[in-house]
């Protein structure tokens, strides 16, 4: 739902990010509500994963403000993005291949007993629970991730997202090189995402995985935002032309895309 | 033995042929580990399951090693259902027993395109293929259900402009030539009111309507036990009934039809200002949870869409209205003032009052009733030609012993 007079779950504004001579960001501004998929487009190095690895407090931005339900925060690591109630799934996944599918889930957040002794079942329970409600189809929690296949994986980093209960969750191209049932799957759990609240920021090339899930389309060019859209209403062709500059944000929209 | 270890034998063996099912096909050691059974215990019902032929079991290799991947066992073939809606694609495999053996949902884009959604839903159809250990080899046809009146030889959309890009794809070409195999199209309502006729609300009437109600409205009709598409296809089609002679033009260039009152925009609109921008799934998902306002536009949709299936019922007399589609999952709120405003117009009959009943399938109506027509098809080429497929109720494999 993009209701504009709620406080957004994440407000990001005026976010600049520099590597040397590279300006990765240059004023970018993102608003994410809850019960809300938006997702981020954009040509490679248009910045889409600079910003997402900002909200995951893996790299943090030189300039601008970053605000969740309303308050001021730093995300300066990857932990502190997790007590914000940020998850996020990267593009290569960051799973341990010689861990099985429950280490991975709760690495570096192993639950323990009273005495503070690492609790192998109760994470056991609580990984074969979440890879139900998943409908994700991997039979055996304690298989190492080396033995999964692509689907598979990316269903185990998803899952990932899943403890700790999360407000946002962030998935950079979670179905790229996946098939058409593993990605009907990963679409399917980005709905379930949506209704149980969250705030999901989607990036993904293609623009028909991106059209089916997404509420809102936010198109980045060269580190700036060049556009955001209503998937429900706007065509392949306007999102399109965002991408690749046909049209400009800062310069109007061209007579010919204003004639379409 | 004593009957609670009897009874523990059946549950564990209930769980075995559950857990098949869920996973399409896994090795005895996976097995072990999604049912949390012992291997000996895994080992010995998986035996018994074979003996009674309710699974097969084949070698594979897992990780390396030889494994025995354990499968529902299939009764010559399987059949494939696609449901193509507004926003969300649907498959699901069954054999001849009608046992679904696989299913996915895809979320499709708004105004989704032929060529895409087309070549998606046959990839999914193989996918799910390989889930269950099978291939192309063991498909026997595919059934497609698309949200428009279509001419059941080609698959083309009759009425032009309803269904926006699909209008010059012959879908039944499009989808033989990929998986060479026999292809049936329908209309999605058309499919439901087969299904519900079949295995659901509608079981034992002759004569039913059925109305599917979401993004746009249309009806199916089941006319002494048979499906009745009509001349072109279009039977059924009140979404494009004129409910407002000053309304809006519609997608098929008529003005005020139904769908232009109770269709996709016209329902989220009303709750923009009160609501923001909602999804026809948020609409539906607020007012099962109790919301008012998204209550009363789904109640007065009711009541609208209630009124032409009056109209419909005077023409046809059904037996039942049954009431599927993406809204019937708000229940009651839907359907209780479709029912009232029957009710008031239908003065007919004063022995037997016309049930208004909601669907019992949901929305896989229409995707079981796409089943339905490709295994109806198959039993009746089997009838006339080869003998070895014709009564598939002798191997039904429900029954483990």
């Amino acid at each position: 739902m993009t209701d504009a007079t709620r406080v957004p779950l994440l407000s990001m504004r005026g976010i600049s990010k520099r590597f040397g001579g590279v300006e990765a960001l240059a004023g970018v501004d993102l608003d994410v509500h809850r019960h809300e998929v938006v997702a981020l487009v954009g040509d490679n190095g248009a910045g889409k994963s600079t910003l997402a690895k900002m909200v995951a407090g893996v790299l943090t931005p030189d300039t601008g403000l970053v605000e969740i339900e309303g308050v001021p925060v730093s995300i300066p690591t990857p932990a502190a993005a997790h007590a914000l109630g940020v998850a996020t799934v990267f593009q290569d996944l960051a799973l341990c291949d010689n861990l099985d599918v429950t280490s991975n889930l709760f690495l570096g957040r192993e639950l323990r007993d009273a005495r503070g002794v690492r609790d192998d079942e109760r994470m056991e329970q609580v990984a074969r629970q979440i890879l139900r409600d998943l409908t994700s189809r991997i039979p055996s929690v304690r298989v190492p991730l080396a033995h999964l296949s692509a689907g598979q994986r990316q269903s185990v980093a998803i899952a990932r997202t899943l403890i700790g209960s999360p407000r946002i969750v962030v998935l950079d191209e979670p179905t790229a090189a996946l098939s058409v049932a593993q990605t009907a799957e990963v679409l399917m759990h980005i709905e379930g995402l949506r209704d149980l609240g969250l705030g999901v920021v989607l990036i993904s090339h293609n623009m028909t995985d991106v059209r089916s899930v997404a509420d809102r389309i936010e198109v980045l060019r060269h580190g700036r935002n060049n556009g955001s859209f209503d998937a429900r209403t706007t065509g392949y062709e306007r999102i399109l032309g965002a991408i690749t500059g046909a049209v400009r944000a800062d310069l109007g929209v061209p007579p010919v895309a204003a004639a379409s | 033995m004593t009957g609670s270890q009897s009874s523990l034998r059946g549950a564990n063996r209930a769980l075995v042929v559950e857990t098949v099912k869920r996973y399409g096909g896994l090795t005895q050691v996976e097995l072990t580990a999604a049912t949390g059974l012992s291997p000996a215990t895994v080992s010995s019902i998986v035996k018994e399951l074979l003996a009674a032929g309710v699974v097969d079991t084949r070698g594979t290799i897992r990780s390396g090693r030889r494994a025995q991947l354990v499968t529902i066992a299939r009764s010559t073939g399987l059949a494939a259902g696609v449901d193509v809606g507004p926003r969300h694609l649907r498959v699901a495999l069954a054999d001849v027993t009608r046992e679904i053996v696989a299913e996915q949902s895809l979320p499709l884009p708004a105004e989704h395109r032929a060529d895409t959604t087309l070549d998606r839903a046959t990839l999914l159809v193989v996918d799910l293929l390989e889930r269950v250990g099978a291939t192309l080899d063991d498909l026997v046809g595919l059934g497609v259900g698309l949200p428009a009146p279509v001419e059941p030889g080609t698959g083309l959309v009759t009425v032009r402009g309803v269904l926006r890009g699909w209008d010059e794809t012959p879908v039944v070409h499009v989808l033989a030539k990929r998986l060479a195999k026999p292809v049936l199209v329908d209309n999605e309502a058309n499919l439901g009111a087969l299904a519900e006729s079949r295995f659901g609300a509608a079981r034992g009437y002759q004569d039913v309507v059925y109305v599917s109600v979401g993004a746009g409205t249309g009806a199916g009709i089941v006319l002494s036990g048979h499906l009745h598409r009509g001349f072109g296809g279009t039977a059924g089609e009140i979404g494009h009934v004129q409910v407002d002679p000053q309304g809006r033009i519609c997608r098929c260039g008529s003005r005020g039809c139904l769908d232009t009152v109770v269709g996709y925009p016209a329902l989220v609109e009303p709750l923009v200002v009160s609501h923001g921008t909602l999804t026809l799934r948020d609409v539906v998902q607020r007012a099962a949870d109790g919301d008012p306002g998204c209550r009363q536009v789904v109640a007065d949709a009711g009541a609208v869409i209630g009124g032409v299936v009056a109209g419909m019922a005077m023409v046809v007399n059904p037996q039942c209205v049954v009431v599927g589609g993406e809204l019937a999952a708000t229940g009651e709120v839907l359907v209780q003032p479709m029912r009232e405003a029957i009710a008031r117009r239908v003065p007919l009959n004063q022995i037997v009052a016309l049930d208004v009943v909601p669907g019992e399938l949901g929305v896989r109506a229409s995707v079981l009733g796409a089943l339905a027509m490709v295994l109806e098809a198959t039993d009746q080429a089997a009838a006339t030609g080869s003998a070895d497929m014709a009564d598939p109720s002798d191997v039904a494999g429900g029954d483990a012993g």
